[in-house]
Parts: C-alpha cells; sequence; structure tokens
C-alpha cells in the first residue's frame, strides 16, 4: 500500500513511528510487519 | 524529530500558503523557511554550538517564533524569558541556565544594560535595529545566507528550558525535549496540507507553554497564526474579524476584559468557532456570562494543563458549555462548568490519597498523570515529583465524578495563581521580610472575579515600628515582578501556628472567604 504524505506510521511490535514527508508508491515495514497509519485525535481547542 | 519539521515540511508542501502574521508582517510558508533558515545561520555565525542555550527576552511577534525555530535547526536549546520578571529573577535564570546568547527587545535594553554586570552570557544581539555596540538582528537576517541543514537532535535533547513559577522562593526550569513537543503536536493536529484550517489568534506570552504550543500546532497544520504582541481586549475584538479569526486561546481575566469591553457588543465576531480557555481556574460567572454573550456558534473549551506535560492534559468540550436540554441536562453543565473536563486521548489521569492509593469518584486527593510528553526533569534539580510506572504528581488536588470529569481542588501547596501567573508565597515573603519593620508575614491567594486569585500579606510588624500598608506594597513593588505584588496588606499581632511553629495558612484563609 503507497504510503501518505503527512501521515504517522506505527510499528505495533517495537513501537517505532515515522513520519511520512514525501509520498511515494512503497510501503512501510517495521519488525517484518507492515506499519499502520497513526491518526491525530484533533484536539478540540485552540491548539 | 527536529521541532523544525513543523516548518520545513509544510513549507515544501504549501510553500505559498500564508501561514503568519503580526501586525503589517505576513508570511508564507516559504517567507517564514527563508528567514528561519537565514537565522539559524546568525546563530551558529555567533558560534554557538548545538546544545548551547539562547535565550529571549521580548514580547511575542512573529520574529519571536523565527528564533525559537532556527534554535531548533541548530540544534540549539531555546530559553524564553518571562518579560514581566525582575532584574534578579532574569539574573538568575539567565545565569542558571549557562546562556551564551540573549536576544533583547528595545524595551528591555535599560533593564539588561543594569543587569549586564552580573550576567554571564557574552553574546548579545538586538531584536530591533544595533544599538549600544550589540549588532541588530534585521541586520544579520538580512546579510546570512540560508542555512538549510537542519542538525541532528537526539531524543533526550532540550528544546525549550522554561521557567515556571517553583513552590520554593527561586523559578525552576523545565527542560522539555524535542520528543515532548513531536508528541504533543502530531498526536493533536494533522500535517498542513492545504485544507483550509481557519486563522488563530495568539494572545498569550510565547514563554508560557500555551503560546509556546499554539504556536506549534498551528503552524504544523496550517492554521494561519495570527500574533499579538501583547494582550489589548480593544486590539483583540478588531483583529478578529479584519483576520477572520477562528480560533482562539485566553486566560481568564483576558475573556473577562473581553466581554467587559465597551466595544464587545458592537464588535465583529462570526469568524470565531472556537474559543479555549486555561491557564487558571476560571471564576464560573465569568464562563456564564461569556457562554451568553459571544455568538452562539462559538464552541468553548476548558484546556487543563502544565508546563511540565507539554501543555494540555484535560479539556472540557464545547458541548459541555452548550446549557440546552432538559431542565436536569442543563443542571448537571452547570455543575461541570466547575469542571477541567476529560483527559486527551494520549492522557492517563488518577486520583491518589497521601499513600498513593487511587481513590474513587467523588473523594479528593491529588491528581497524578502519565503521558508521553513529561518533561525530562526540573535544570539542576532532583525533585521531578516522577513516579513509578511512568505516573507523575501533579501537585493539584481534585476529584472525578461518577461520569469520569475532573474538578480541580486547588493546589496542593499553597500556588497562587493571578491570572495565569504562579505565584508562590514564599518568594514575597522573603522580600516582606527583608523589611526592616516586619516580624513575621504569611502571603495567601484571595479569590478574585478580575484575576482568578490576589496575592494577600499578613504581617506582624516588629515591636515599636510603624509601617504602612503603602509602604510595604511600594517595597515589594520595586522588587518584584508587579503581578507578585500584594494588593492588600493585613496587620494582625500574631500569625495563626501549629505546635511545631508551622503557619496554618487556612486559618489565615477563612476570613477572606476561602480559596
Amino acid at each position: 500500500m503507497a504510503n501518505v504524505l503527512g501521515k504517522r506510521y506505527m510499528c505495533e511490535k517495537c513501537g517505532t513511528e515515522v513520519l511520512c514527508n514525501k509520498a511515494g508508491t512503497g510501503g512501510l515495514d517495521c519488525c517484518d510487519t507492515e506499519m499502520k497509519i497513526k491518526e491525530a485525535k484533533p484536539l478540540p481547542s485552540s491548539d | 524529530m527536529n521541532t523544525v519539521n513543523f516548518v520545513t515540511i509544510p513549507s515544501s508542501i504549501v510553500p505559498d500558503q500564508e501561514i503568519l502574521v503580526f501586525g503589517k508582517r505576513r508570511l508564507t510558508y516559504a517567507d517564514l523557511n527563508d528567514r528561519v533558515s537565514r537565522l539559524s545561520a546568525v546563530f551558529k555565525q555567533q558560534g554557538l554550538k548545538p546544545r548551547d542555550v539562547v535565550a529571549l527576552l521580548d514580547t511575542n511577534s512573529d520574529l519571536y517564533i523565527q528564533c525559537y525555530y532556527a534554535a531548533a535547526k541548530a540544534g540549539l536549546t531555546f530559553l524564553p524569558l518571562n518579560y514581566r520578571a525582575k532584574d534578579g529573577e532574569l539574573e538568575y535564570m539567565i545565569n542558571t541556565a549557562d546562556a551564551k546568547l540573549l536576544l533583547i527587545g528595545d524595551r528591555y535594553m535599560d533593564l539588561i544594560g543594569r543587569i549586564k554586570p552580573k550576567l554571564k552570557v557574552s553574546k548579545f544581539i538586538a531584536m530591533g535595529h544595533a544599538s549600544n555596540a550589540m549588532p541588530g538582528i534585521e541586520d544579520l537576517i538580512t546579510k546570512a545566507a540560508p542555512d538549510e541543514s537542519e542538525a541532528e537532535v537526539e531524543d533526550e535533547d532540550i528544546s525549550i528550558l522554561m521557567y515556571t513559577s517553583g513552590t520554593t522562593s527561586l523559578p525552576k526550569g523545565v527542560m522539555l525535549r524535542f520528543r515532548d513537543f513531536a508528541a504533543y503536536v502530531t498526536a493533536n493536529v494533522e500535517m498542513a496540507d492545504g485544507t483550509e484550517r481557519g486563522a488563530a489568534l495568539v494572545c498569550v506570552p510565547f514563554y508560557h507553554i500555551a503560546g509556546t504550543t499554539a504556536y506549534m500546532t498551528n503552524i504544523w497544520t496550517g492554521r494561519k497564526l495570527v500574533v499579538m504582541g501583547q494582550f489589548d481586549a480593544k486590539a483583540w475584538l478588531e483583529i478578529v474579524p479584519r483576520e477572520r479569526v477562528t480560533h482562539a486561546f485566553v486566560v481568564p481575566t483576558m475573556m473577562k476584559q473581553l466581554i467587559d469591553e465597551p466595544g464587545f457588543a458592537s464588535a465583529d465576531l462570526s469568524s470565531l468557532t472556537n474559543v479555549a480557555y486555561g491557564g487558571a481556574p476560571m471564576p464560573v460567572q465569568v464562563i456564564r456570562r461569556a457562554i451568553e454573550v459571544f455568538p452562539p456558534i462559538v464552541g468553548f473549551v476548558n484546556a487543563y494543563g502544565q508546563t511540565e506535560t507539554t501543555s494540555s492534559l484535560t479539556v472540557l468540550g464545547p458541548d459541555d458549555h452548550r446549557l440546552t436540554g432538559t431542565p436536569a441536562e442543563v443542571e448537571l453543565k452547570l455543575k461541570r462548568l466547575n469542571s477541567i473536563g476529560k483527559p486527551l486521548p494520549d492522557v492517563e489521569i488518577r486520583v491518589r490519597d497521601e499513600d498513593g492509593k487511587f481513590l474513587p469518584a467523588g473523594q479528593v486527593g491529588e491528581i497524578i498523570i502519565r503521558t508521553a510528553r513529561i518533561m525530562k526533569g526540573y535544570a539542576g534539580r532532583e525533585d521531578d515529583a516522577r513516579l513509578p510506572d511512568g505516573w507523575r504528581a501533579t501537585g493539584d488536588l481534585g476529584w472525578l465524578d461518577d461520569d469520569g470529569y475532573i474538578f480541580f481542588a486547588g493546589r496542593k501547596d499553597d500556588m497562587i495563581i493571578r491570572g495565569g501567573e504562579n505565584i508562590a508565597p514564599a518568594e514575597i515573603e522573603t522580600v516582606l521580610m527583608s523589611h526592616p519593620a516586619v516580624d513575621e508575614c504569611a502571603v495567601i491567594g484571595v479569590p478574585s472575579v478580575e484575576w482568578g486569585q490576589t496575592v494577600k500579606a499578613f504581617v506582624v510588624r516588629r515591636q515599636g515600628q510603624n509601617v504602612s500598608e503603602a509602604d510595604l506594597t511600594e517595597f515589594c513593588r520595586s522588587r518584584l515582578a508587579s503581578f507578585k505584588r500584594p494588593e492588600s496588606v493585613q496587620f494582625i499581632d500574631a500569625l495563626p501556628k501549629n505546635p511545631l511553629g508551622k503557619i496554618l495558612r487556612k486559618d489565615l484563609r477563612a476570613p477572606s472567604g476561602g480559596v
């Protein structure tokens, strides 16, 4: 699966997080497993 | 992650998007990135090396934000100084931080001139034009070539050293790492990608954590950031319609000044969708009035956090501020207006007793928290309030209701919070005790609708001495930041004490109406 600009990817095994600052067609793997997108949970404030 | 990526990455994606406004100055991401790169080169030309400390004393501006990101880009630690602090306090912060470079706003030149002989820092740059053989930052930026290189920072490297008033008489330097800010910002907002995200107005000082995280999150997410040098209610009401401001953060004192401002009723606030408040407990009568007089579309948010936890821990959201529903629902919401809400997704909260046992709903104890963005520690100190298993003691008292809402019940120690500024009574007591006519004294916070709390001193005069309230407030005025000066002094014959000789502050508070 292609990676997505600005998204964080997390390894569910070791906890590594990767931020994508230029998208491409490749995927991301860590600990022999595909890394999953970790969404930001919007803060309901001015931040 | 180096926090300068909060500028460089959006700059590579949406370079032409306008992101920063200060007065007549308007910057796109590309403009901001260019100035940050030049300024980073300037810092390196000054001989600064990664992990050196650069301190800044000035009011808010676009340039202030550029200085932070340039420091980050060069791998430096940034020290935003409290511009309300007095000579001795500044000297303490600058020297104990071992700052190598001090950036000074025009209005603070005389102050720094006075304390310069006592400062260990050897390099100075004027935030305006060159003065007193001090180079001016604009000249240096203009002459510098952009330095696109970015320092590799380690997980434990300190990005910001932020001094907060401690329970002792000395301020404490909170060490916040690059990773603390990366965790806060990326967990709470999405990166800028051209999506319209409105405009945020920031008026809290950048030496406060709320001001710092406001510029980091808004610039990362692509919400135009409109900066006020200092808060002014009339100007705030003019800027909102002019810049079509959608989001704003105020401390309770600012909220009261806004709704009391004569121009409030006629101000066009139709662009506003989100007004957050925090920094100090909000008097319920003020937020109730605000809910009535702001446009109904505005969603209010109460944010509770600490410098030590890289800003917000809990929020009471817009739905809890909409006083609609059945009479029973409205009554419940009115009760919850006193609440600081529920924890953010990356925060766990418990209430514990003195023995460390978790307490059930309804019982008051100390609020403890666990999150990935707890400070590294206090500079040069061991007392970081760290508990086993990643928990931190907040020093705040509170309780949970049956639905998990948290209610703040005051400081565990006796910190006074006046208009969002923390004031340690011991600091004022030390000054008062240095007056020859003062035998004993104790300082407490008393409730104030205007400020949340104000400072009151109880003084026992030395025998045979005659000193007035005005004498003592004037004595404090020249030795303390203005907001720390006692606003009332009551003379008493003796301080209430326990058998061990400790002052019983609760007995002093009782006649003042409680805190």
